[in-house]
């Protein structure tokens, strides 16, 4: 029997989640820029209110424009459900809160983008909920990390910034084990590179303002449920299913079976957090997918061609990159990673912080911003910026040096970036 | 046996309608359904079939005995009269139901149906090893092609990956004596003739797993049925077009 032809992704890239307009025959999806929705009649609005009709009511709690977007990551990474959220940082506090209450615990990487290890460090434990930061590559150590109170583990495809590679795998296992799903930050790797889910995975968020956008113009956030997790194996999550006095004693996994949690992340979390997305940055981050093959394909070729100029300049002491042999997690990238580890990677400059910072200083195309994952190449200095509340311990544990520099290789002529950091080495090699 | 269904406590011998799911499927497709009629003040029992989402029970292989589940269930519950609506293979239940006792169905809903409703030789050898194959095959046939494609009019929901991750949760042999039952179910046509019920046929315009025209001798064998045509819908209409579903059945319950 023929296998079904399901759509490739980069045909899901272009049309998921959007059939041409009814009403005018766009062809691109419109921008539904309002805050509310007519509704037909009074028996339709109590019909939508009450999770028996679809229809949008208010953009803070579903939009058409968003739900566009919404299909379109979830058919991407093979999930059953997503929702738009007003940043990266909204969606994974919306992944966290969707499950957790205070006196809970979760089990992180200790190699985290900054913002993520601000959050789970210093601001959940004040709502009781605590986090043990742990290398993932030291699987013992994850396995000990559980107390009882654990309800989540987390980490990214490729850590920032040291671009440990987490083998999702082994690590949903021993969540599994443990009865608490996997939640995977995918920013980095978008499911051009890796889909999470098809290793283990149970949940997925993206900074959608990095490469799913593509163009450094939106702040955005996704979450997508796999809708594989049993939440109903253990008493674990009475969120999902015991009944819910905030939405009439809904069940959410009696009435939404694989698709209880992102129900519940839309019908408490948008509604009541409120960290919605607006339409037109929906818009603007569609327009980026429909290109996310082509310009993956482009970031990784150029990234390969800079890691190697790197790898052999004098000035530079080490590259981090896992394609590159002497990196840790080398093979297990290779397996996890065919089409490349992405675009964002660190190297050490001889002359620690004062060279990095006149090597950053002289560069003129790369721009010197804390964001990653636009199409303009991007420089950083992640131990006095983006990582700089973490202290050396925690830095050393991430990977992160004083000389350290983080580049975001962009979509210019491969020949042009080189020849900038040229130009950068030069001027840094004068303080000698 | 019990069968697991949505939960209520039912207002006596209340005339419930009964959903019944299809195909490897749960009581969960009926969640929109289920909400509107109880907002309504009607009673309804979604089940959950033998062996299916959180029913207990033996894998039955056989329409008729699918239906006496139910109205075992039924007795329990002291219902003596109902309206029933099914789905696929879950209609094919509903239907040897409404021909068994025809004077205890007042209503008869069949979406996504056809007789027979036979499947292939190959997609039952498939799923009878358990191959993921055939969940993919039933996955992508269940949806148009504009299904396919998306465009949810239930906000951020993938359909095509929301039926794949339900059917995929299903104890192994259950999607193989599904699919068993529904293509050996014999004399679906003169059993539509005993039906005294009101009877309503929702079909998809492009329904790839019960094409429309296949339902045509069925639709002849009712007396007087009510056929509706959901335009650009495949076989998992609930999903597809919840609201013109709803609708259409509203005018029947």
């Amino acid at each position: 029997m023929k296998k079904p032809k399901d759509l490739k992704p980069d045909t899901l890239s272009l049309h998921a989640g959007q059939r041409p307009d009814k009403e005018h025959g766009a062809r691109a999806t419109p921008i539904y820029q309002t805050s509310s929705f007519v509704f037909k009649d009074s028996e339709t609005a109590a019909g939508i209110f009450n999770a028996e009709r679809t229809g949008h009511v208010y953009s803070r709690i579903t939009n058409p424009t968003n739900a566009v977007l919404e299909e379109r990551i979830a058919a991407l990474e093979g999930g059953v459900g997503a929702i738009a959220t007003a940043s990266g940082q909204a969606a994974l506090h919306l992944a966290i809160l969707n499950i957790l209450d205070s006196g809970q615990h979760i089990v992180a990487s200790n190699c985290l983008y900054g913002g993520s290890h601000n959050l789970l460090e210093y601001t959940l434990p004040r709502f009781g909920i605590k986090t043990t930061f742990v290398d993932f590559r030291d699987h013992s150590a994850v396995q000990k990390s559980f107390t009882e109170d654990t309800r989540l583990v987390f980490g990214e495809t490729l850590g920032n910034p040291g671009l440990n590679v987490m083998n999702i795998q082994k690590i949903s296992e021993i969540a599994h084990e443990n009865g608490v799903p996997l939640l995977v930050d995918s920013t980095f790797t978008t499911p051009h590179l890796i889909k999470p889910f098809e290793h283990g995975a149970d949940l997925i968020f993206h900074s959608a303002t990095k490469f799913l956008s593509g163009h450094g113009v939106v702040i955005g956030g996704l979450l997508v449920d796999s809708g594989s997790f049993e939440w109903d194996q253990s008493n674990k999550f009475p969120q999902l299913t015991e009944p819910y006095k905030g939405f009439h004693d809904m069940i959410f996994t009696e009435e939404f079976g694989p698709a209880a949690y992102i129900n519940r992340a839309r019908k408490e979390g948008a509604r009541d957090f409120g960290a919605c997305m607006s339409p037109h940055t929906a818009f603007l981050i569609l327009q980026g997918i429909e290109t996310l093959g082509l310009r993956m394909d482009r970031h990784v070729q150029s990234t390969r061609e800079i890691v190697h100029y790197l790898n052999n300049h004098d000035a530079v002491i080490s590259v981090c990159y896992p394609e590159l042999e002497d990196h840790p997690d080398h093979f297990l990238a290779k397996e996890l990673f065919p089409k490349g580890c992405g675009a964002v990677f660190t190297f050490e400059i001889q002359g620690g912080r004062e060279a990095g910072k006149v090597f950053i200083d002289n560069l003129n195309i790369f721009s010197h911003l804390a964001n990653v994952g636009d199409s303009k190449s991007l420089v950083i200095h992640p131990a006095s910026t983006t990582h700089h509340r973490m202290n050396a311990d925690a830095l050393g544990k991430a990977g992160i040096s004083e000389g350290t520099i983080r580049l975001s290789v962009g979509l210019e002529d491969v020949e042009d970036l080189k020849e900038d950091l040229s130009e950068a080495f030069r001027a840094a090699s004068k303080l000698k | 046996m019990t069968l697991f269904s949505n939960r209520i406590e039912l207002k006596g011998d209340s005339n419930p309608i009964v959903f019944i799911h299809g195909t490897g499927m749960d009581h969960t497709v009926w969640t929109m359904f289920t909400r509107h009629y109880l907002r309504h003040n009607r009673d309804v029992l979604s089940v959950d079939l033998p062996g299916h989402g959180k029913s207990e029970g033996p894998l039955l292989n056989d329409i008729e005995s699918f239906s006496a589940a139910i109205f075992n269930f039924l007795e329990q519950k002291k219902i003596t009269t109902f309206s029933v609506v099914g789905h696929s293979m879950g209609s094919l239940i509903a239907l040897e139901m409404a021909s068994k006792y025809p004077e205890r169905v007042n209503a008869l809903a069949m979406i996504g149906t056809a007789f027979p409703m036979s499947v292939s030789e190959d997609l039952l050898k498939l799923a009878k090893e358990n191959n993921p194959s055939a969940i993919d095959i039933l996955t992508f046939m269940g949806y148009s092609m504009n299904a396919r494609i998306g465009s949810n009019k239930n906000p951020g929901i993938w359909m095509t990956e929301s039926t794949r991750r339900l059917m995929q949760k299903n104890k192994e042999g259950v999607i193989y004596n599904d699919l068993y039952a529904c293509s050996n179910f014999t004399k679906g046509l003169e059993k539509a003739k005993l039906v005294k019920a009101k009877v309503l046929m929702i079909l998809g315009e492009n329904d790839y797993l019960t094409p429309k025209h296949r339902a045509k001798d069925l639709i002849e064998s009712f007396v007087n049925p009510t056929v509706k045509e959901i335009e650009n819908s495949g076989h998992t209409l609930m999903m597809e077009n919840p609201n013109q579903v709803l609708d259409y059945l509203n005018e029947i319950i």
